[in-house]
């Protein structure tokens, strides 16, 4: 506690100078006890991580590079996923499901499939239910300062020119026009608005201050509540979204969470030479190369990662979706020495097995760092993974084909009872679908449904994660 | 009226067609209606008006409501308050939407937003309020409160505060209690903190409320009891479209004077902002989202084969296109086929060693004319045929592409997941030329239906090399630039007879007008707006394709007049 009143001091010191007016939305406070780890089976957190373009399930040679080999609990971890070992015991490598509900364009499709388990809108549209996160969200995301907090590296590149698009968006309300959630991707605006706190010295002050955000938000609310009554019910939906969206930021405020043992401000990161919103740059092909922005992208990720760790530990939220990129993936990795960026590897300049591997086994390092990241954070006799449950995947499976069979996915952690250590093949069963895997993570959060998603590509959980 | 919800996503159309033809684009935009072309039979011909035009008829479209854009965020914050930090930039990205980024139906509003929504406009009003010269600035008495001030007269400082920039902020006459209700913002905000701090709450929640962030259309009945835009939705309608900001106080009084709700005062008000130079920025935010032109400062290169290609030189290139687009739209003859074919162009001596243009010093762009056996026009200026190049290849697929699918509205699948599987680009080593290279295109069929509405186009531009440099040769053999606007009899041998087949095509225009009806009314113009959009079209065509014209007369179309009936609703 002391150690986070002091270094809070002096990161605000010196991000805000002496006026330090402006504090964003302090989700953390100094003051009062920290919240008591949650009782019961069920998991507590959810994670879900986007890597574009799948991997390399066969390398041209008919090697599988992504795929261990062994049995379901005597396995031996694959080229690109060897980076994990470290964790192995909390992994579930999930072999063999079939993203079938992913019909519509190749790549959008697949984003859009992965976490809703819907066909995409016809016409090029968005996803057509919620997505999984959104529906957690809604078990155990109340009493969070942020219901779900959604964050992107390097996002929006190609073609979506750094917009909101089919081609980008993993995470899909769970309103009636399931709506698409543009993620956060500025990590110096996330750092303030996550973790951003106040001189401890002047607890008073922040308590008016956060009186005065209040009162200004009464005034808002009421303003879109008049207004919503006079439209016409196509425009009153979206007004009356939008003061949804005011409400939570209202009780947010009365949701505070304070600092503990376990929740710490994390280490403040320089990512100056990081352009987040690079992508509204960006060209149709990936012409237009951002290299200092590139260059950045695996201290921006780690920086990213650990106030996710940290969001999760404080439960400032409980559900949170991370992507790497965007289906588009066209920026290029100058720390692996690779000047094309990873679309082109993937099919554009044709099927670079060697390249993409790289890439691959890259993201299974980070992903290491994250598992690692968080079972370090001690609940008291677990960790916070062991809590959690997490999510890997991509929107296809082999890059030249676009493939959706055999998905590379991943689960981690020990949330709802679910046994780690394995390597669960799906080979041949009679219903790969993967929603069916949807079903199954929602029944690691006491959701007892047997079918999410469209229920034509639905047949009832795969069983097999407990 | 028919009016039916539009489809999320503008670019939804342009991806949803399921096979391709070589006739006419659906240019109405519709994705369920058999394409005009595929009959073949009117390629070339102006779309005859169908049973739009009767007399008195009103095609007053959808209206939903929409949302400031970040572009329009900064600038109205800029205008209200002197805010010249570009703090919208720090709020989530648009949807694509309609290309432009200010598709109404694409809007919609996240967690995130609604936070920011919240920090910015807390740390704007903090700004704005942060010494009494500035809260002098939004009101002459605040900036004298202080201590020894009565409270009476600093509280009525205050409402004559709140008055004056609510009704800006909201950007229309105030409506009783609406002072009111601010002022006890204000008051019970005073309790316990300084006067410019009330005063900042005020700001914030004026930045918040859904009368700044929307921009709501009540409407009001005229004569003909059709329901209309008020005059001060009107002036609102008027400044963002030309000035992408709030109006400023000749739009206020000419709300208040009332002759915002008839179709000369509009007119008046219309030909005044495309008049003033702020028009400028707007014409130069459209193009630079129409042309592959933003951000050429930074295409991919390889240095040691292309030394001449600098970030500088990227950056000339940009100012170059709307250089002249400006110069050719506000001075120039100023039509969409002049553009198209100018003999001209703007450079200064950089650029113009970059082109080999001789006799140009300065760094001030100049008019200068052009060698028209090896360029004319807009689509063969270097930053154009640069801008939709890959890499250190010339691509004829995504030059082609551009032209086809963005200059004329052809709607043009990607692959689907079979046919995919099979795409690689070719081997730089597999041909000499382009045109060798990407041979199996028009050979094989499962290609060549697609491909033969864009190869065509883009191999005709291989005259210029990836940075956009002349050249007559690639890997020593002679490039055969011939090429063929799909849907035209016929074909061309040159990149300037291209560009000028280009520009005799009706569809070019109509594709033009349809592209800045989508971006003035902020949506994806659909079938329920087939008549507006054809009336743009026609005129469009019958004022010579005159682009000062086009803009005028977005403003005089029923699109821009009339509202919907009320029963269907604002959205509806």
């Amino acid at each position: 506690m002391r150690y986070l009143a002091k270094r809070t001091l002096s990161r605000r010191t010196m991000l805000r100078g002496a006026g330090g007016l402006a504090i964003a939305l302090p989700w953390l406070e100094i003051m009062g006890e920290g919240r008591t780890a949650r009782a019961g089976g069920a998991a507590t957190r959810f994670v879900t991580v986007y890597t574009p373009g799948g991997s390399v399930i066969d390398n041209g040679a008919g090697d599988n590079r992504w795929r261990p080999t062994g049995t379901e609990t005597d396995f031996q971890l694959s080229p690109i996923l060897a980076p994990l070992e470290p964790v192995k015991n909390k992994l579930i490598v999930v072999d063999g499901l079939e993203m079938r509900s992913a019909v519509g364009e190749q790549h959008q499709a697949g984003i859009i499939a992965w976490l809703t388990g819907t066909t995409q809108a016809a016409g090029g549209g968005y996803a057509q239910g919620p997505s999984i996160d959104q529906v957690i969200a809604n078990r155990i995301g109340d009493g969070n300062p942020i219901r779900s907090l959604q964050m992107a590296v390097r996002w929006g590149t190609g073609k979506s020119h750094g917009l909101l698009h089919p081609i980008n968006a993993a995470n899909y309300e769970d309103n009636a026009t399931f709506d698409p959630i543009p993620p956060r991707l500025d990590p110096q605006q996330m750092f303030d608005n996550l973790f951003g706190t106040l001189d401890p010295s002047q607890a008073g002050e922040a308590a008016l201050r956060i009186e005065r955000k209040k009162s200004i938000l009464d005034f808002v609310d009421r303003r879109f509540e008049g207004l919503s009554q006079t439209l016409s019910a196509y425009d009153k939906a979206k007004i009356d979204q939008h003061l949804t969206k005011i409400r939570e930021l209202e009780a947010a405020l009365d949701n505070m969470v304070s600092s503990s043992e376990i929740c710490a401000v994390p280490e403040h990161v320089d990512t100056s030479g990081y352009n987040p919103t690079t992508g509204l740059d960006s060209s149709d092909n990936g012409s237009i190369v951002d290299t200092s922005t590139d260059e950045a992208i695996p201290i921006v990720g780690r920086f990213m990662i650990d106030m996710l760790v940290m969001a999760l530990a404080c439960e400032i939220t409980s559900v949170a979706s991370f992507q790497w990129t965007d289906t588009e993936a066209k920026h290029t990795f100058p720390w692996l020495g690779l000047d094309q960026h990873h679309h082109f590897y993937q099919h554009d300049g044709n099927f670079r097995p060697v390249e993409c591997e790289q890439i691959y086994t890259w993201y299974s390092e980070q992903h290491a760092y994250l598992l690692q990241s968080m079972d370090e954070v001690d609940l008291g006799g677990h960790t916070l993974l062991d809590e959690s449950v997490v999510f890997f995947g991509s929107e296809l499976a082999q890059p030249p084909s676009h493939s959706k069979a055999n998905m590379p996915f991943l689960l981690a952690g020990g949330g709802g009872g679910m046994r780690g250590g394995r390597f669960l093949r799906h080979e041949g069963i009679a219903d790969p679908s993967h929603n069916n895997l949807l079903v199954s993570i929602l029944n690691l959060f006491g959701d007892p449904t047997d079918v999410f998603g469209d229920p034509a590509y639905c047949s009832g959980p795969i069983g097999d994660l407990t | 009226m028919v009016v039916v919800v539009g489809h999320k996503l503008g670019v939804a159309t342009l991806l949803a067609v399921v096979g391709c033809y070589a006739g006419r684009g659906d240019l109405a935009g519709g994705d369920d209606e058999p394409t005009a072309g595929e009959d073949g039979g009117d390629d070339g011909d102006t779309p005859a008006p169908r049973a739009c035009a009767t007399e008195g008829d009103v095609y007053a479209v959808r209206a939903p409501l929409r949302r400031l854009t970040r572009l329009e965020y900064n600038n109205t914050v800029r205008d209200l308050l002197g805010d010249d930090t570009f703090p919208g930039n720090a709020f989530p990205a648009e949807e694509i939407g309609n290309g432009f980024g200010n598709d109404a139906d694409a809007q919609s509003v996240s967690s995130l937003l609604a936070e920011q929504y919240s920090t910015v406009a807390e740390d704007i009003a903090t700004r704005a309020t942060e010494t009494p010269a500035k809260l002098g600035l939004l009101a002459e008495c605040a900036g004298d409160v202080s201590e020894s001030t009565a409270s009476e007269v600093e509280t009525a400082c205050a409402f004559a505060l709140i008055e004056d920039l609510a009704a800006r902020a909201y950007r229309r006459p105030l409506r009783p209690g609406e002072a009111d209700e601010l002022l006890d913002l204000q008051q019970a905000i005073r309790q316990e903190a300084t006067f410019a701090e009330s005063i900042a709450a005020v700001v914030a929640a004026l930045l918040q409320s859904p009368d700044f962030l929307y921009r709501v259309e009540v409407g009001v009945i005229d004569e003909d009891g059709r329901r209309r835009p008020s005059g001060h939705e009107m002036a609102t309608r008027l400044s963002y479209l030309f000035w992408g900001t709030m109006p400023d106080s000749d739009l206020f009084a000419a709300a208040d004077s009332g002759e915002l709700v008839t179709d000369e005062g509009v007119r008046a008000q219309a030909e005044r902002l495309l008049a003033d130079p702020r028009s400028r920025t707007m014409v130069r935010f459209f193009f630079d989202n129409l042309l592959p032109i933003s951000a050429l400062s930074a295409l991919e290169r390889d240095e040691t084969r292309y030394p001449e290609y600098t970030a500088a030189i990227g950056a000339l290139m940009r100012e170059e296109t709307q250089t002249f687009l400006e110069h050719e739209i506000f001075e120039g003859p100023g039509t969409w086929p002049d553009a198209l074919t100018a003999p001209y162009t703007f450079v200064n001596a950089e650029l113009a060693a970059y082109y080999g243009i001789e006799g140009v010093t300065g760094e001030e762009f100049r008019k200068v004319d052009l060698d028209t056996s090896q360029r004319l026009g807009l689509l063969t200026q270097a930053g154009v045929v640069s801008g939709t190049i890959h890499s250190n290849e010339t691509n004829p697929v995504t030059r082609g592409s551009f032209v086809a699918q963005k200059l004329m509205c052809r709607q043009i699948p990607l692959p689907s997941g079979d046919v995919l599987a099979e795409v690689k680009p070719p081997d730089p080593d597999s041909g000499a030329t382009a045109r060798e290279r990407y041979a199996q295109h028009s050979e094989d069929p499962v290609c060549a239906g697609c491909h033969s509405l864009m190869d065509p186009i883009g191999l005709a531009f291989e005259n210029y090399d990836a940075i956009g440099r002349w050249r007559d040769t690639e890997n020593g053999v002679a490039i055969d630039a011939s090429g063929q606007v799909p849907g035209i009899e016929g074909t061309t041998t040159t990149p300037i007879e291209l560009v000028q087949a280009i520009a005799a095509q009706p569809q070019t225009h109509e594709c033009f007008a349809k592209h800045w009806a989508n971006f003035a009314y902020g949506q994806t113009l659909g079938e329920e707006a087939e008549c507006v959009t054809e009336g743009l079209q026609v005129q469009f065509a019958e004022a010579g394709y005159d682009i000062q014209t086009l803009l005028l007369n977005l403003t005089a179309s029923d699109a821009f007049l009339y509202l919907p009936d009320e029963a269907a609703g604002g959205g509806q």
